[in-house]
Order: structure tokens, then C-alpha cells, then sequence
């Protein structure tokens, strides 16, 4: 056996070297045994049985070690929270200095930390759990709140997660401050500062919730935290560092203890709601003359006063007497105020979201939620406080299109972003993240379209209006394997069109060399042959670096009908579309009522939804597209099948634009194998039953049927016109 | 001796397996006796607490600890933000006014003409009591027009101060409460949702119309550089990035890659530029490098990118860490060519849609704060995103992307499958009814609307349609054709004159065809522009060529945002033309059209004996032909206008699939277009 490198392995041939070794004594062993004394036979036996015993168990022991090692680990993982280990803070350990207004990435943060990372992510460290009292003994905090157990959990579960500090490049503390009112401020400073990586609070993270406290409740958390970034709920414009600071949402513990079911969008009951109790009685006011103006359609709610003993008050709010479920009443509602209280940050934004009622925010300065990276203009409406008693006229302005729309991305916010404290923490550490690896960072789109629109909207790659320059040309691809008479004919056709400027043969066949150079017909324009290593038909679509023009026209080595008029109008209809198929023979494909599938067409329709690419212009980024990113096994499907590759093509360019192919100048009689079929001979039924094979199957692939019908083709402005031929751009249109 | 040897290697194994077992036993049990370390490569994670199910929650839900509220916060001192320092009880009704101050004393030309293009926009308003914003331009130095206090200015409440360049002159004044619109601000000095940044536009940018972006085709041509470097002293060089070399850095110490070329003036052909070093010549050259379409690598910019407010800059630059420059290489290096294609084309759209002119800077500045006047109504992201861009998708019009011509496919929603129909009857007043016929008769016909406009008394009767029919009472005016009459319903607008003749069967086609193309005009006539040498201007032609640049509204399918378009984006100028000389109508619909969509017009097939009867010069009211005289002027006058020529030409018709096709008639759908 082969010396293997590491001793486990090791080890189990050794046991099995041994075992062998005493199966082969056993085996002899009657011969040899029998003749020593019987105190040794009963010795070596003993002694044997022993070693052989020992040697498996260790064997064993070191073949599960894993298991052992884990139920190991679960004894100590599973900690309580009381066995932390202690720390003493003594009075006078440094503190660090307040929060630096001016703090931005490139000033503050230590970017060599997160060096060269080819999965582009940063590595987050936590600190482990501690224990801080100060001189006398005396905790400084509590230990740590079920969310911020919650929140450390979760960025340890997620790819971020480092446990080595060496490796880290973002630090988070294990002291919790999600709320400022159960921190002793200055021992909490202190307790960061001393920090194994504290260094001043480069590159940690703060989370907070609830910052300031009594009477004037700062925006920001008054901890002393030097050049940390905080990740703080709550933020007004004076506190918040743009670029640095993360804007977070206040966690809504009802968020996991109500299940409301989303609902549709829509008007509701109510049009406008306030639901929060100890609003400022200025507020209170304005909200009541509102009521008192416009009357049913606005409910203004109350903490209850007269609610039986055992009543869940958390969950109730009145109005009068009248008596509402919390947080179900939000759902009643289009919109619902969310005020700022003594804090800016309400938690109340978190349960309108998910009631799927629209947010009007009245609270000057505040920094929304994850504002970085979220539109909030699309799921909220908010209005400065001054302008509250004219809530009511601002909100009816709002078309109900626009309405339903908000109702819906409110819902998707809160199911993204706001649901759990495990999405809060991913999103700000992955905001975090884009800001680092910028060139990898999530769109605007990935953070703020909903699945539904994701799914449903397209992106054209080529979405800009350009018309290329006629100047630039295009480059034919002509795929051949042995038919080299038809081949030379199709390259001297080809040649004669004025804005052909290169020909790529791709010489498909490995058993045969292409013709000599002197043979091929002399042109004006470069030819260049390519040899493909395998006879397969996606090498048609391969992006070559022959390539390069922007047009491409694929070619068949046996099109030999199309006039150079047609051609460079072909070309010349590209350039006004370019991100689209233009192609000749037009396709269609219809769905078959009676075997339920789809339908591969030929006949003379008058809808096309193909168009072959036995001779098309294209623009050569499909080309990548084809040979990279084609979906599922569709490639080695027309690979295997040697059919369809044009039916892939028309596929993938439907699929990516959105858009239908152009076919260009009228039908003609190509040597295809369906167009027998027009000529009366024998119709090739196999090959008609392939193709729709190839739709259903691609269709399936795809998920959907991304082919557009369109009626419409391409003809010169003045085709079949009463108007002297001579002066026609493109006479040589249409002739058989 | 046998049983010796025998034995020998007995207690030989023996020896072997017992120190075998005293090694791997002791070493097991060494591993049990000590505590467990985390391993390296196994992680070992925050730990599953065991009393975890007692934790408190982080706030008592009891505990209303904010009821003692205290009154709104005061602005700190003398920092400003949106709500505390603009107000917008100003600005109710039609939406942003602004008030420029006049100029005291001598200005410069651009002084002048930037004036003149701001009282010629929508936001114009004489009276400074009216305005929403006041508007003070500081522009350069010599004149001196920055160094006086304007009389309204309020402690600056309201008030916008507009450099484009930066700091031309000291402060002489506090800025109180005003905001700036200023080139580059630096990011300390910035204020977000309050100021505005602007780019830094260097001195001979044109006021309008303004030079197209220098990209030529979508993706990167093969074999071109991957990287432009600014220069210490300016211009550019280009290098080719070996993985190993670091080019611009002076921390690196390998020599620069071999693939380095000599510096240059322009902008080299490269695929991203790298910019770095400080404002203004980093911001300069930003602004070059996106109308070339070499995709701007910032390193760590210290100044604000221009309309960072709107602009989602992520999609068109890349802005990155100077201090991870390996990291950044490697990124660019590896970017998938469709990131690469995407982020092209977006520096094109940009520059074109906001950059190319001082007036597109101006505009797009006032666009912004009207945006936050909005507040819902403002333009969605989408609008200021994507193609044609904000200033060219009023949101007043809509704010939901689907109502407009342009995003169908990113909303993955169709033009709606029904058009109205707007017949402009001018004189004499022949009540169009054959025509009216022809087009109740098609399907997709939702209503028709008849304009009257003319002298004529209404006729009292109308013929009976499937369709309802609506009659408006015109204002005589040509303009009228194109108000966005709010009893239109339909995405798309036939747009028909009393003379015109259709068939159904060409309505029918058309309108499938606008359906494809929904932002583009479908019409059945055409006319053509080219460049007179003779007379160094333009002219254009109804003369049947190879090609065509317009469609004439006489007969046409178009959005009906077009309407809302010209009738709230011109100039009154351009209006007040279009009534004066009617056939100039047709000319500026089309440069409208065009210089939003960047593309020509659609032409479909049209009868063709009609085509021969139907007037050259459509939309001439009166029974003779008027001389088109006027004509060639007014192209000129619009073109001058809009600063540059937007039309463009096709050289395609489209037909229907089987159209004049050497096969049964029977199989055609549309067999009347082929009757000759």
C-alpha cells in the first residue's frame, strides 16, 4: 500500500497489517501452538487477545472521532450563560474617546483587513461572551438579550463568520447595546476598549436599537466608541455618518410572535390609522382633529385603560371603548402613521410593514432603515412634521396604483429586511460588505424589487439606443464540413456585399483537412479558417476572437440564394436593430391544442416567431451568451442531437431582450430540409417532430415559452413600389 | 533453535504492537485528558446557550420608556437639512417655481445665456413672492455679481446658489439657510438631501443640445486596452494589466507592466479609465471619461459624485478602495463582459441624459429639488435610471413606470391592446365620416375622439359607431392636436387628420406593429431631412426616397405621453412656432420623439393611390396647398432649439409577413394592403 500522509490513515493500516498478521497466526496457529507449554499458549493468547483488543479500540476511537469530539463539544458549547468568564474592570482602565463625526471608509476603516478575498466577502469575528463588574463587583450590564444572542448566532451561522481574529477584517463585541436605558455608559466604554483588537474601534461593529435616553435622547448611542461603526436604529441626519454608519431597523418582537398572513393589495377599511400609544399630546391632537374632519376613514388608537385583568395590554389598543387586536388592526388600514416618540426609530415601523400597510413617517431628520441601499419613496410616504394636519390631502393625492404598489413593497421589506434579527444582521453586514467589494456589490434591483418583479421583468443586456456605424461591418460565419464546392459559392456570394468586412469559415470536420489556401476563392476581405476540435454544431456560436465587429451573420456553407441586396439590407436593418435576431427563413411555433405542447411551424404563416440561422446577423454578444450562460443542459442537448441549435439561439435572445426577431424581405425557397414540404415532394416528418421535440424541451428549460409572435417583417422602405427601379436602394429584393 | 526464532518473532509483533498501542492509546487519551482547543478549519461558532430560552428581550415591551416626549429638536447650529431649512409651503400647486435674480452690472456670455435658459423652462417665474426657489447663480469672479446680498434673501431660506464651478469667489455673504449647488463638493462639506452636487463642467461645454457620447458600439472591441491612467501632469495613458503589475501605484514596487504606452491628450481607447488624485481635475476627468464610455474607476473619492441623489452611480462607475489596489485590478480583470457591457452603456445614457449641456445640468439640478418637493409624486428610481431619464419622463405625468412608452419590458407588462383614436378636423370641416368608419371598424378601436377646429358650427350630428365618439370644440389652434386631453384612456393614440384616408385593415396592422415598438411612432406617410450645403442648413423632403426620418402625424400610432410631452416640456417658444406655421407640427413631433428615443420612426405599408392624392405638406389648414415655404425655416428654428439634430433615419417599411408573397391570397391576413 501507498504511504498515505496523514497518520489516521495510518493508523487503521496498522491496525489492519496487525489483524492480518494475527488471522494468518490463527490460521497456522494449530500447528505451532500445540507444541509450546501450556502456561505460554494461555500467556500469549492473553496477551495477544489484549494487544489486538487495544488496537482496535484505538483503531475505532481514532475511525469516529468526530462524533466523539462533537457530543464533546455539545458539553461545552452548550454553556449557560452564568459560567461566562468574569471580567473586573478597574475604575480608571482607559476609555475610548466619543464617536468621530468625520469618520468615513477611507479615513476610519482599516481596509488591509479584509485584504484579497476571491469569494468577495468580508470575515466577521466575534468576541467571546464575558462577564464585566466593575471594582466593587458589580455587573456593569446585563449579560446579554435574547436578540442579541439572536443577531451573534446568526452572523455566526452565515458565511461572514471567521473564528480566526488573524483573519478577520470586522469585529464584533459580544457586549450587548442594543438599548442605551441597561448600559452604565462609561464602564460599557471601558469593557470595549479593552477588547483584545480594540485599536481604537477599528473595524467593529455596534449594533444598537434603541439609543439615548432621558430628557434628551441622543440619536446615536452615547457610548464612547471612537472610530467603531455603529449599526444604529434610530438615526437622525446629524448623527448618522454617510457611508459609514449603517441605519438599522428597531427589532418588533411581535414580528415573531404574530403570523400575519399577507394580504393582498388594495383599499381597506380604514384609510389612515395611528396605532402608537404615548405619542407627544401635540401629535395626539392634530391626529384627533384629523379624525374629527374626515371621520370614519381615520382611526386613531389608544393604549386601553379598562382592560380586565390577564389581558396581554401589549396587544390591545382601543379607541373610546371599542377594543382592537395588535398588531391586526394594522391590516385594516392603507396607512399607518408612525411618529417619532422621544426616540426617532420606532419599533411600530416594523409591524405596519408587515401588516402591509404603507408607512407615513412623520419624523424630521430620521434616517430610514438600511436607507443606504433601500428606496423607501416606493414602499412609504413621509412627511415633515409640520405639514401632519395636511396628512390627510398629501395621502389622497396618491394614485391607487401607486398605493397598491407601496402596499406590496412595504410587505416585501419587512419579509426581506425586517422580519427576523438574523435579516436585519445579514443586511448590514452585507452593506457593509458592497462597500468593501464594491464591484461585487448587490444591485439596486436585488435589494429593492420584489420577487415577483424580479421574475417578471426583463433586462435587456443591450438596452442602450445605438445605431452602430455603418462603417464597422459585420463578420460572416459560415459553419461547413465537407461541402467544399457549396462552400466556396457561399463565400463568393457573400464576399460581394459592400459591408462585409471579414469571413470566418469554421471547418467542423477533424478527419479532413480544409482545402489548401490557394484554392479558396480570392476575396476583398480577410478570410480566416477555424478548426474546431469536435464536430459540434454549438461551435457555430462560439465567440471567437477572429471576431471583430459588433454584427455577426451566420451563415450555412449552403445558402447560395440570397442576392447581396438582400444581404447588406439585412445588415442595414441590424444596425436599427441590433439587439435582436434579423434573419431570413421565418419560423413560427403554435401550441397544439389536441396533444397539449408545443408546435414547430413552417408553412407560410402569416405570424413568425423564429427565424433560422441558416443565414441571420445577430449581435456577438450572444455569441458569449450561447456558448456561457445557456440555461440547464440546453447545449449538450443540441450538441447530442445535432439539430436545433438555431432553436436554442432564438430561445436565449427572446428570453434575455424580451423582444421578437425581425425577419427580413419576403419568403424564398431554401434549400432546408422542411422546405421540401412547400415543394409537394415528401415532407420530412421526422425532422418537423424533432424540432417541436426541441420547443417543448427548450420551453421547459427555460420555464417559460419566451418567444414573441409578431406579424411584421422587413422590407426596403420602398419594396414592391410604383417607383423606377434604378433608384431603389435595394432593387435585388424578393427575386427567386 | 526453531522454536527460538519462532518465539523471537513472536515477541518481536508483540514488542511492535504493544509500543504501537502505547503511542496511539496515549495520544487518544492525551487528546481526552486535555480540553478542547478549536481546531483550526473547523469553525466553532457563537455557542448554543443552554438557559438561552430565559434571555430577557433587549425591551420590555411593558415598559413605555418614551412618554415623556420631547418637542421636536431644533436644528443644531447652523447645519442645515431638508425639513428644517426649506420650505415647502411655498411651492403648493404646480410644483416647482423658481425665481432667478437678475444679473447686476456686465456679465459674461454664459451668464446670459444660462439666464435665458432658465426663464425659457417650465420652472420660470417672474415674481420672487411666487417662487418656490430663488435662484442665485454665482458663475465667475470677474463680474463680481457674487459679492452683493439679494434683497430677498431671508437668511437664505429658500434660496438655491447655483456655481458651476467651484468657489468662484470668496464668500461675502452667510449662507444661512440656503442651498448649494456646487461642482465637486467635497464629502465633509457636503450635505446630503440638502445640497446638490454638480459635475465639474469644463469651459467650452455647450448650453444645450451638447455632443453626443463617443460610444460606437455596445461591447468593448476585442484586443483593447483594459485600462486608462490619468496622468500627474494630465492626459492619459493606457496599460495593459499583467496580473503581477500594480500601474498606479506608488506602494508597488515592480516596474510598470510592459504593455504601457507614452501618454496621450485624449482619452485613449480603453475599457475602464482610472481615476484618482483630488477634485477639480479627478471630476474633470470623470466627466471625460463617461462621455467617451470608458467606465470610471474611482479610487476613493473624496468629492461627491455629481446628482448622487438620484443617480445610482453603482451602475455606471465603480468606485473602490485607493489602498486595496491588487483587489481592484483583479476585479476588473475578472468582471463578466456582461457587467462590462451594462456598465458601458449606462455611462453613455448618463452623459447624454443629464451631462451633455450646461442647460441639461441646470435642468437636472432643478429636477432634483422638485423631486423632493414631491415627495411621492417624485420620479421613481427606474425614471432617473434607465433610458431616456428624468428630464425626459415628466413625473408628472405618472409615477408608475408602466404608464409610460419606455419600460414595458422591465416591468414585464404590454401596451395595453387598444388605441384611441383623436381625428383634428380643421378647415374647411368636412366631418370625416368615411374615415371615421374605417377606423370604428377595427377591433382594437376603444374610442374616437373628434377635435373640431375650425369656424364651422359643430355638426349636430355624428354617425352611429361601435365605439363611443366624443366631440371636442378646439381652440383653432394646430398645437391643440397634441394637448393631453385627459378623456384619452388608451396607451396608444391614432392620430388622424379629417382628410386623411385609412382602411381598416391598415389600422389593424399598424397598431400591432406600435404594440411591438410602443415608444416609437408607426405612421404611414414619411418625409426625410438631409443637410442642404447650399444653404448651410437643414431642410427636409415629403418626397418618396430609400429612407426617412419622419412619419407624419397626419396618420400615425403613437404613446399618449407624447402628448404630455409637448405640450409641458417645450419651450412656449417652440409651441408658439408650431401654431404659427402648421406644418412645422409634424417636425416637432418627430424631433420630440426622436430626441427621446433615440431612433427613428416606424413606417408601415399605405395604399398606394392615396398615397399619390395625399397632400406633401399635411396639416395645412385652407383649401389650397400653401407654398411650403416656411417649411425648410422651421426645421432650422427647432433643430436650433434643441441644440442639435435628433432625427434619424430607417431605411426599412414594415410589412406584413406575407406581404405581395407569390402565395394564395386566401392565406393572407391583411389582403387589402396588397390591392393596387
Amino acid at each position: 500500500m501507498a504511504r498515505k500522509p496523514y497518520h489516521r490513515e495510518c493508523e487503521e493500516e496498522a491496525v489492519c497489517v496487525i489483524m492480518c498478521a494475527s488471522v494468518k497466526y490463527n490460521i497456522r496457529g494449530p500447528a505451532l501452538i500445540p507444541r509450546m507449554k501450556t502456561k505460554h499458549r494461555i500467556y500469549y493468547i492473553t496477551l495477544f487477545s489484549i494487544v489486538l483488543l487495544g488496537l482496535i479500540a484505538t483503531g475505532m476511537f481514532q475511525f469516529w472521532p468526530h462524533s466523539i469530539e462533537s457530543s464533546n463539544d455539545w458539553n461545552v458549547e452548550k454553556r449557560s450563560i452564568r459560567d461566562v468568564p468574569v471580567v473586573r474592570l478597574p475604575a480608571d482602565s482607559p476609555i475610548p474617546e466619543r464617536g468621530d463625526l468625520s469618520c468615513r471608509m477611507h479615513t476610519c476603516f482599516d481596509v488591509y483587513r479584509c485584504g484579497f478575498n476571491p469569494k468577495n466577502k468580508i470575515k466577521v469575528y466575534i468576541y467571546a461572551l464575558k462577564k464585566y463588574v466593575d471594582d466593587f463587583g458589580v455587573s456593569v450590564s446585563n449579560a446579554i438579550s435574547r436578540e442579541y444572542n439572536e443577531l451573534l448566532m446568526a452572523i455566526s451561522d452565515s458565511d461572514y463568520y471567521t473564528d480566526d481574529i488573524n483573519r478577520a477584517c470586522l469585529f464584533v463585541p459580544s457586549i450587548d447595546v442594543l438599548n442605551q436605558n441597561t448600559l452604565r455608559i462609561k464602564e460599557t466604554a471601558q469593557a470595549l476598549a479593552q477588547l483584545s483588537r480594540w485599536d481604537r474601534g477599528t473595524n467593529h461593529l455596534l449594533f444598537n436599537m434603541l439609543p439615548g435616553g432621558p430628557p434628551d435622547y441622543n440619536t446615536a448611542l452615547d457610548v464612547p466608541r471612537d472610530r467603531a461603526l455603529l449599526a444604529g436604529g434610530g438615526f437622525s441626519t446629524w448623527t448618522y455618518r454617510q457611508g459609514y454608519d449603517v441605519s438599522i431597523p428597531v427589532y418588533s418582537p411581535l414580528s415573531a410572535e404574530v403570523d400575519l398572513p399577507e394580504k393582498g393589495p388594495g383599499p381597506r377599511q380604514y384609510f389612515l390609522l395611528s396605532s402608537q400609544v404615548g405619542l407627544h399630546p401635540e401629535y395626539r391632537e392634530d391626529l384627533e382633529a384629523l379624525q374629527v374632519k374626515h371621520g370614519e376613514s381615520v382611526l386613531v388608537l389608544d393604549k386601553c385603560t379598562n382592560l380586565s385583568e390577564g389581558v396581554l395590554s401589549v396587544r390591545k389598543r382601543c379607541h373610546k371603548h371599542q377594543v382592537f387586536d395588535y398588531p391586526q388592526v394594522l391590516q385594516e388600514a392603507t396607512f399607518c402613521v408612525v411618529l417619532r416618540g422621544a426616540r426617532l426609530g420606532q419599533a411600530v415601523l416594523s409591524d405596519v410593514l408587515q401588516a402591509g400597510c404603507v408607512p407615513v413617517v412623520i419624523a424630521d431628520s430620521y434616517i430610514l432603515p438600511f436607507s443606504e441601499v433601500l428606496d423607501w419613496k416606493r414602499a412609504s410616504v413621509v412627511v415633515p412634521e409640520e405639514k401632519m394636519s395636511d396628512v390627510y390631502s398629501i395621502l389622497q393625492s396618491i394614485p391607487q396604483r401607486q398605493i397598491e404598489e407601496m402596499q406590496r413593497q412595504a410587505r416585501w421589506f419587512w419579509e426581506a429586511y425586517f422580519q427576523s434579527i438574523k435579516a436585519i444582521a445579514l443586511a448590514t453586514l452585507q452593506i457593509i460588505n458592497d462597500r468593501i467589494y464594491p464591484y461585487a456589490a448587490i444591485s439596486y434591483e436585488e435589494w429593492n424589487d420584489p420577487p415577483a418583479v424580479k421574475w417578471g421583468s426583463v433586462s435587456n443586456p443591450l438596452f442602450l439606443p445605438l445605431i452602430p456605424p455603418q462603417s464597422q461591418g459585420f463578420t460572416a460565419i459560415v459553419l461547413t464540413y465537407d461541402r467544399v464546392e457549396s462552400l466556396f459559392r457561399v463565400i463568393t456570394e457573400v464576399s460581394k456585399v459592400p459591408s462585409l468586412s471579414k469571413l470566418l469559415v469554421v471547418w467542423n470536420n477533424q478527419n479532413k483537412n480544409p482545402p489548401e489556401d490557394s484554392l479558396w476563392p480570392k476575396i476583398r476581405v480577410p478570410l480566416k479558417v477555424v478548426r474546431t476540435a469536435e464536430n459540434k454544431l454549438s461551435n457555430r456560436f462560439f465567440p471567437y476572437d477572429e471576431i471583430e465587429t459588433e454584427a455577426v451573420l451566420a451563415i450555412d456553407d449552403d445558402i447560395i440564394m440570397l442576392t447581396s441586396d438582400e444581404l447588406q439590407f439585412g445588415y442595414e436593418v441590424w444596425r436599427e436593430f441590433p439587439d435582436r435576431l434579423v434573419g431570413y427563413p421565418g419560423r413560427l411555433h403554435l401550441w397544439d391544442h389536441e396533444m397539449n405542447k408545443w408546435k414547430y411551424e413552417s408553412e407560410w404563416t402569416n405570424e413568425v416567431s423564429m427565424v433560422l440561422t441558416g443565414a441571420a446577423f445577430y449581435h456577438k454578444y450572444f455569441n458569449y451568451l450561447y456558448t456561457y450562460k445557456m440555461p440547464g443542459d440546453i447545449k449538450n442537448w443540441v450538441d447530442a442531437h445535432m439539430n436545433c441549435e438555431d432553436i436554442a439561439m432564438n430561445f436565449l435572445v427572446a428570453n434575455v431582450t424580451g423582444k421578437a426577431v425581425i425577419k427580413v424581405t419576403p419568403r424564398k425557397k431554401f434549400k432546408c430540409p422542411e422546405c421540401t414540404a412547400i415543394d409537394g415532394l415528401s415532407l420530412d416528418q421526422t425532422h418537423m417532430v424533432e424540432r417541436s421535440e426541441c420547443i417543448n424541451k427548450f420551453a421547459s428549460v427555460f420555464g417559460t415559452m419566451p418567444l414573441k409572435v409578431v406579424e411584421h417583417r422587413a422590407d426596403p422602405v420602398l419594396y414592391k413600389d410604383d417607383f423606377p427601379e434604378k433608384l431603389k436602394s435595394f432593387p435585388n429584393i424578393g427575386s427567386l | 533453535m526453531q522454536s527460538w526464532r519462532r518465539r523471537k518473532s513472536l515477541w518481536l509483533a508483540l514488542s511492535a504492537s504493544w509500543l504501537l498501542l502505547v503511542l496511539l492509546g496515549g495520544f487518544s487519551l492525551l487528546r481526552l485528558a486535555l480540553p478542547p482547543r478549536p481546531q483550526p478549519g473547523a469553525s466553532q461558532g457563537w455557542p448554543r446557550w443552554l438557559d438561552a430560552e430565559l434571555l430577557q428581550s433587549f425591551s420590555q415591551p411593558g415598559e413605555l420608556p418614551e412618554d415623556a416626549v420631547s418637542p421636536p429638536q431644533a436644528p443644531h447650529g447652523g447645519s442645515c437639512n431638508w425639513e428644517a431649512c426649506f420650505d415647502t409651503s411655498k411651492c403648493r400647486g404646480d410644483g416647482l417655481k423658481v425665481f432667478v435674480y437678475p444679473a447686476v452690472g456686465p456679465i459674461s456670455e454664459t451668464h446670459r445665456r444660462i439666464l435665458a435658459s432658465i426663464e425659457g423652462s417650465r420652472f420660470y417665474t417672474f415674481s420672487p413672492a411666487g417662487a418656490c426657489l430663488l435662484l442665485l447663480l454665482s458663475l465667475d469672479a470677474q463680474t463680481g455679481e457674487c459679492s452683493s446680498m439679494p434683497l430677498q434673501w431671508n437668511r437664505g431660506r429658500n434660496h438655491l446658489v447655483l456655481r458651476l464651478r467651484p468657489a468662484p469667489c470668496p464668500r461675502t455673504f452667510q449662507l444661512g439657510q440656503a442651498m448649494v449647488a456646487e461642482a465637486s463638493p467635497t464629502v465633509d462639506s457636503f450635505r446630503p438631501g440638502f445640497d446638490v452636487a454638480l459635475p465639474f463642467l469644463p469651459e467650452a461645454h455647450p448650453l444645450r443640445g451638447g455632443a453626443p457620447g463617443q460610444l460606437r458600439q455596445h461591447s468593448p472591441q476585442p484586443g483593447v486596452a483594459l485600462l486608462a491612467l490619468e496622468e500627474e501632469r494630465g492626459g492619459w495613458r493606457t496599460a495593459d494589466t499583467g496580473s503581477s503589475a500594480c500601474p498606479w501605484d506608488g506602494r508597488c514596487e515592480q516596474d510598470p507592466g510592459p504593455g504601457q504606452t507614452q501618454r496621450q491628450e485624449t482619452l485613449p481607447n480603453a475599457t475602464f479609465c482610472l481615476i484618482s488624485g483630488h477634485r477639480p481635475e479627478a471630476a474633470s476627468r470623470f466627466l471625460q471619461a463617461l462621455q467617451a464610455g470608458c467606465i470610471p474607476v474611482l479610487l476613493s473619492p473624496r468629492w461627491e459624485l455629481p446628482f448622487s441623489e438620484v443617480i445610482d452611480w453603482t451602475k455606471a462607475a465603480i468606485v473602490a478602495d485607493e489602498r486595496l489596489p491588487l483587489q481592484v485590478l483583479a476585479a476588473l480583470q475578472e468582471m463578466s463582459p456582461a457587467r462590462v457591457l451594462a456598465l458601458r452603456q449606462q455611462t453613455q445614457f448618463l452623459w447624454d441624459a443629464y451631462f451633455s449641456s450646461v442647460e441639461k445640468v441646470i435642468h437636472t439640478t432643478l429636477e432634483v429639488i422638485q423631486d423632493r418637493i414631491f415627495g411621492t409624486s417624485a420620479h421613481p428610481s427606474l425614471l432617473w435610471n434607465s433610458p431616456p431619464g428624468a428630464l425626459l419622463a415628466l413625473s408628472t405625468f405618472s409615477t408608475s413606470p408602466q404608464d409610460f412608452p419606455f419600460y414595458y419590458l422591465q416591468q414585464g407588462s404590454r401596451p395595453e391592446g387598444r388605441f384611441s383614436t383623436l381625428i383634428w378636423v380643421g378647415p374647411p370641416g368636412q366631418p370625416p365620416l368615411k374615415l371615421i368608419q374605417a377606423v370604428a371598424g377595427s377591433q382594437h378601436c376603444a374610442q374616437i375622439l373628434v377635435l373640431w377646429s375650425n369656424e364651422r358650427p359643430l355638426p349636430s350630428r355624428w354617425p352611429e359607431t361601435a365605439v363611443p365618439l366624443t366631440v371636442i370644440d378646439g381652440h383653432r389652434k394646430v398645437s391643440d392636436r397634441f394637448y393631453p386631453y385627459s378623456t384619452i384612456r388608451t396607451d396608444a393614440i391614432l392620430s388622424l387628420d379629417a382628410r386623411s384616408s385609412l382602411s381598416t385593415s391598415e389600422v389593424d396592422f399598424a397598431f400591432l406593429v406600435w404594440q411591438s415598438f410602443p415608444e416609437r411612432m408607426v405612421g404611414f406617410l414619411t418625409s426625410s431631412h438631409f443637410w442642404d450645403e447650399a444653404h448651410g442648413g437643414w431642410g427636409y423632403t415629403a418626397e418618396r426616397t430609400n429612407e426617412f426620418s419622419m412619419v407624419l402625424t397626419t396618420a400615425a400610432f403613437y404613446h399618449r405621453y407624447y402628448h404630455t410631452l409637448f405640450t409641458h416640456s417645450l419651450p412656449k417658444a417652440l409651441r408658439t412656432l408650431a401654431d404659427e406655421a402648421p406644418t412645422c407640427v409634424d417636425v416637432l413631433m418627430n424631433f420630440i420623439v426622436a430626441a427621446v428615443t433615440k431612433l427613428p420612426p416606424i413606417k408601415v405599408p399605405y395604399g398606394k393611390q392615396r398615397q399619390e392624392a395625399a397632400p406633401l405638406a399635411p396639416g395645412v389648414p385652407g383649401p389650397r396647398p400653401k407654398p411650403p415655404a416656411p417649411a425648410p425655416d422651421c426645421i432650422n428654428q427647432i433643430a436650433a432649439a434643441f441644440g442639435h439634430m435628433p432625427l434619424l433615419s430607417s431605411r426599412l417599411r414594415l410589412d406584413p409577413v406575407l406581404f405581395k408573397d407569390p402565395v394564395s391570397v386566401q392565406r393572407k391576413k391583411y389582403r387589402s394592403l396588397e390591392k393596387s
